[in-house]
């Protein structure tokens, strides 16, 4: 039976930031994934790491929380941002009066905002619509969600963290009102076994509803859908908000050479609907070109979903009513001690509601040990001697690319298996430069059993032909080194395809079709994973 | 002045190229407009006819799969005799350059493929015959270090999943082709490699250390850029052993032969092919086209011709133009039906037993394949369809994608 202090339940951003703390406060934890590390809401959203602007108006605390957090994090977590900046520009659509409510808003809690000429905007976005009325500068980034996520789980390793993927909860056991462990299932073998524990923290987002029914505790969460595209260009070079009440469509984002568009809300019943459809996309477009005008003649990627956890003490309270900050309950108060919940808050504020809820537990716990994770790095840099020599193995733009993506360890790891076999320094994934020594270090991850999980931790099969050629390379490429986790191949094959699959769906017109008849004709027609191979014919 | 043709094809896929040589054939003036390469250097090496039907059952035999299937599929149109002198005539091309292709409609064909599955076909060029695969004990799958699309243990594998294949002893082995190191290298790289003199001795030197005679052996696509079997039959000499070559992920070699020798007989037989043609817009009076127009980087380029064939490849050679609930047709704006609802257009899971609703979309046609209107009215007279843009099948599930296109440009051909 495996033994720990606490056990978190949750790996999207705020599971992982109590993982790390409480790792780092020297507390034995064990971290609970239901699927892969942010397979959930936290590779589910536009990737921004708020300024605060977008909620100074309606909800100033939260305002004020996102400018704390936005500045320590693009500091701690420089690998996984990219300092953009935003503009919030109004366009001829929107009402002026909004416009004075948000800049006296803003400098309430101390937002940044810069007003600079249209023309000046335009020159600096040249996409942007010619009908804008009015743009102001914000501290708005880019955030990348998955290695937010896997750069904590890394640095909560240094400390002793341990993660266990694919695993869910089946019950929460106590004696005399207090916790003592958990039953857990693996949901890959279906193997029953328990986790002896001092406490217990939540931080599943929109399912701690679920979570706390094992216990018998109420807990209000109301999945809130919110659908996105992601563009294959880089349309701005900033983030742009819509200088409007928060609504639908407001906000592009730019990764990279990528930029996502979001997002709708609508009420949904369960936590994991995040299928999105075309409605939504042509809904999304149409709200979209108030900024660009020219926005349908991008290429757009795939469409993606995912659920907002909406905290409401009120049960009514629903979507863009019910707020976006967040709230540590201590179950105590429902009978049953050593069990919290955190719930709402949104990613900017993961790490703050990280300190918040691991404080509470120390106290319980009587550690005296003070919060850290703002203060230290995720990752470590890479020293100049190691930029030195992965630019020997890897292609021009790939070395950087991978040191921040990998960080100092990971990246030593990657080298060395190239500098054991040559040709693994070949690109299996072109479109997004991830050599073949990357996806073989993060397959033999122990929270890796599918190439799902290996794109999620190193972004093969994400870019222009979404997994088009790759697919083929990295079932080739896991298998050949003997961890294809016991699967058939052409369950790898399909799953992974399948999952690429889903975002293409609602967007299938354009170049998007035609990439689509090339994977098909591929993977169906040649390869013919799918086909029932009755050899005989009968 | 544009010289006045016959004919005139519009893509240089497998379905135009049919149809060029088979019009040239029967004594017309004919000239291809191409965009490119077509689907044939990307998965074009063998030519399936029919392996599965709805409910992804698979058919015993070509023929017994055209017996059953619906009668909105092309080849419900174009008719079994039709089909057979389509097939006839693409083997006799085959054996006239050289290039010899194996098989029939009464016989399936099962080809191994590079992910360790095998798949139903109908002609197969002889490098990819599995008789001698079927006899043998012990198998050897040979891949190339550096060759990141084909992992021969994938193969290994999965065969000893396979009823046929599954009670033969599997060898993998590698050969080092010594191709600049830390590049990326293709199937095209091994194939170029092996196209030259050094190249196929260093490789017979290198084969024979891990090989022994009388092997099995399977490999991937690389037996040489040329339609011929020269490389096959040299390393088969040297090392007395039988080579089998695997369908494979692009670039494609068997479907760069197969191009390339179709290319050679059209030239052979007086076809003009024009490369980087896009075909823009028609000219049309009453219920005829009287010439297309192309555009270029330089200018518009009008070609006249008596009659057309659309043969531009659906969706993916841009013969068919997708929007959300709308499919347009760009050059001679002829109808599509398809569903105004787009979540109609698609099944949720990628890969299944059902075919997808939107690979099915397309022109409708009649017997001679001239596009109808809603009402089942012939269109333009003078206008022949074939190849992707039909409507009523899906090449890649049902596994008939180069059996459409030479059955439909044989028929398109012969009607005009």
């Amino acid at each position: 039976m495996q033994k720990a202090t606490v056990v978190v339940i949750g790996g999207g951003a705020t599971g992982v930031g109590i993982l790390r703390d409480l790792c780092m406060r020297g507390v034995d934890a064990i971290l609970i994934e239901q699927q892969d590390l942010a397979y959930g809401t936290s590779s589910r959203y536009h990737g921004l790491l708020h300024s605060g602007g977008r909620y100074a108006v309606k909800d100033a605390e939260a305002g004020k929380e996102c400018i704390e957090e936005n500045t320590i994090l693009r500091k701690i977590g420089r690998h996984c941002v990219e300092q953009t900046e935003g503009f919030f520009a109004r366009t001829h659509l929107d009402d002026e009066d909004f416009e004075g409510k948000w800049v006296e808003a803003c400098a309430k809690v101390g937002i940044p905002t810069i007003p600079i000429s249209v023309e000046e905007a335009r020159r600096l976005e040249p996409n942007l619509s010619a009908k804008i009325k009015s743009v102001y500068r914000v501290p708005d980034a880019a955030i990348d969600g998955f290695r937010m996520v896997w750069q904590n789980v890394a640095s909560a390793r240094k400390y002793g963290g341990r993660v266990m993927t694919y695993t869910t909860v089946v019950g929460i056991e106590h004696s005399n009102n207090q916790v003592v462990g958990m039953k857990v299932r693996n949901t890959l073998t279906g193997e029953i076994s328990n986790i002896a524990c001092d406490f217990i923290v939540s931080a599943a987002g929109s399912w701690a509803g679920e979570i706390a029914a094992l216990a018998g505790i109420t807990v209000n969460v109301q999945p809130d859908r919110g659908t996105l595209i992601a563009f294959n260009h880089r349309i701005a070079s900033r983030i742009i908000n819509r200088l409007r009440p928060a609504s639908d469509g407001d906000i592009f984002v730019p990764h990279g050479s990528i930029t996502i568009l979001g997002t709708t809300s609508a009420s949904v019943n369960k936590p994991d609907d995040t299928i999105p459809n075309a409605k939504e996309v042509v809904e999304l477009l149409n709200i979209g070109e108030a900024l660009f005008e020219d926005l349908r003649s991008y290429r757009m990627l795939r469409a993606f979903a995912g659920t907002r956890p909406l905290y409401s003490a009120d049960p009514n309270a629903k979507g863009r009513g019910a707020s976006r900050g967040f709230v540590t309950l201590d179950h105590a108060h429902d009978g049953l001690k050593g069990f919290v919940s955190v719930v709402g808050g949104k990613f900017t504020t993961y790490r703050l509601m990280a300190e918040k809820v691991t404080d509470l537990v120390c106290n319980y716990l009587n550690v005296k040990t003070p919060c850290r994770t703002a203060l230290e790095d995720l990752v470590d840099d890479a020293s100049p001697a190691l930029m030195a020599k992965a630019r020997l193995y890897f292609p021009a733009y790939g070395a950087e690319l991978a040191a921040s993506r990998l960080g100092s360890e990971g990246l030593e790891k990657v080298i060395d298996r190239m500098q054991a076999k040559p040709e693994k320094r070949q690109l299996l994934c072109e479109c997004e430069n991830v050599t073949m020594a990357e996806v073989e270090e993060a397959a033999a991850d122990s929270t890796s059993f599918m190439i799902s999980d290996v794109r999620r931790k190193t972004r093969m099969g994400m870019g222009t032909c979404q997994g088009a050629f790759c697919t083929f390379r990295s079932v080739g490429a896991v298998d050949a080194n003997g961890l294809s986790w016991g699967k058939d191949t052409n369950v790898l094959f399909k799953e992974f395809l399948q999952g690429r699959w889903k975002g293409i769906r609602p967007i299938l017109w354009g170049n998007v079709m035609r990439e689509m008849e090339l994977t098909r004709g591929i993977y169906e027609g040649t390869l013919n994973i799918n086909g029932a191979i009755d050899d005989e014919g009968k | 002045m544009m010289r006045e043709n016959d004919i005139i094809v519009i893509g240089g896929g497998l379905a135009g190229l049919t149809a060029a040589a088979v019009a040239a054939k029967r004594g017309k003036k004919v000239m291809v407009l191409s965009l490119g390469a077509g689907t044939l250097t990307i998965g074009g090496g063998i030519v399936d006819v029919i392996g599965y039907l709805e409910g992804n059952k698979p058919v015993a035999t070509p023929s017994a799969g055209l017996l059953q299937l619906p009668a909105e599929h092309p080849y419900k149109k174009i008719g079994r005799p039709a089909i057979e002198d389509a097939i006839k005539f693409f083997k006799e091309i085959c054996e006239e350059e050289g290039y010899p292709y194996m098989g029939n409609l009464d016989t399936m064909q099962w080809v191994p493929t590079a992910a360790g599955t095998i798949k139903p076909t109908c002609l197969i060029p002889k490098t990819m015959n599995t008789e001698e695969l079927q006899k043998a004990n012990k198998v050897i799958v040979l891949g190339f270090e550096s060759l990141k699309d084909f992992y021969p243990q994938l193969i290994t594998k999965n065969f000893k999943k396979i009823s046929r294949f599954k009670d033969k002893e599997y060898e993998t082995v590698m050969i080092d082709p010594n191709l600049a190191e830390g590049r990326d290298v293709t199937a095209l790289d091994v194939a170029r490699w092996l196209d030259t003199e050094e190249g196929i001795s260093e490789c017979i030197t290198k084969m024979r250390k891990v090989i022994q005679p009388g092997s099995v052996v399977i490999i991937p696509p690389v037996l040489g850029t040329r339609p011929n079997y020269r490389i096959a039959d040299r390393l088969e000499q040297a090392l007395q052993c039988h080579f089998i070559e695997t369908a494979s992920v692009p670039p494609s070699i068997t479907g760069l032969r197969l191009r390339t020798m179709m290319v050679s007989y059209l030239k052979k037989i007086g076809v003009r092919i024009v490369e980087q043609a896009t075909v823009a817009k028609s000219i049309v009076e009453a219920d005829k086209c009287v010439a297309v127009v192309t555009e270029g980087i330089d200018r518009e380029r009008t070609y006249y011709a008596k009659s057309f064939i659309l043969a531009n490849g659906g969706f993916y050679g841009g013969g068919l133009l997708a929007e959300p609930g709308k499919v347009i047709e760009p050059i001679f704006n002829l109808p599509v039906e398809a569903p105004e609802d787009h979540e109609m257009w698609a099944n949720y899971s990628l890969f299944s037993n059902e075919a997808q609703p939107f690979a099915k979309l397309g022109l409708e046609v009649d017997e001679k394949m001239r596009p109808l209107d809603a009402d089942g009215k012939v269109i333009l007279n003078n206008v022949f369809v074939a190849g992707r843009n039909l409507r009523g099948y899906d090449y890649s599930f049902e596994k008939s994608g180069n059996g459409v296109a030479i059955a439909s440009g044989y028929q398109a051909a012969m009607s005009v």
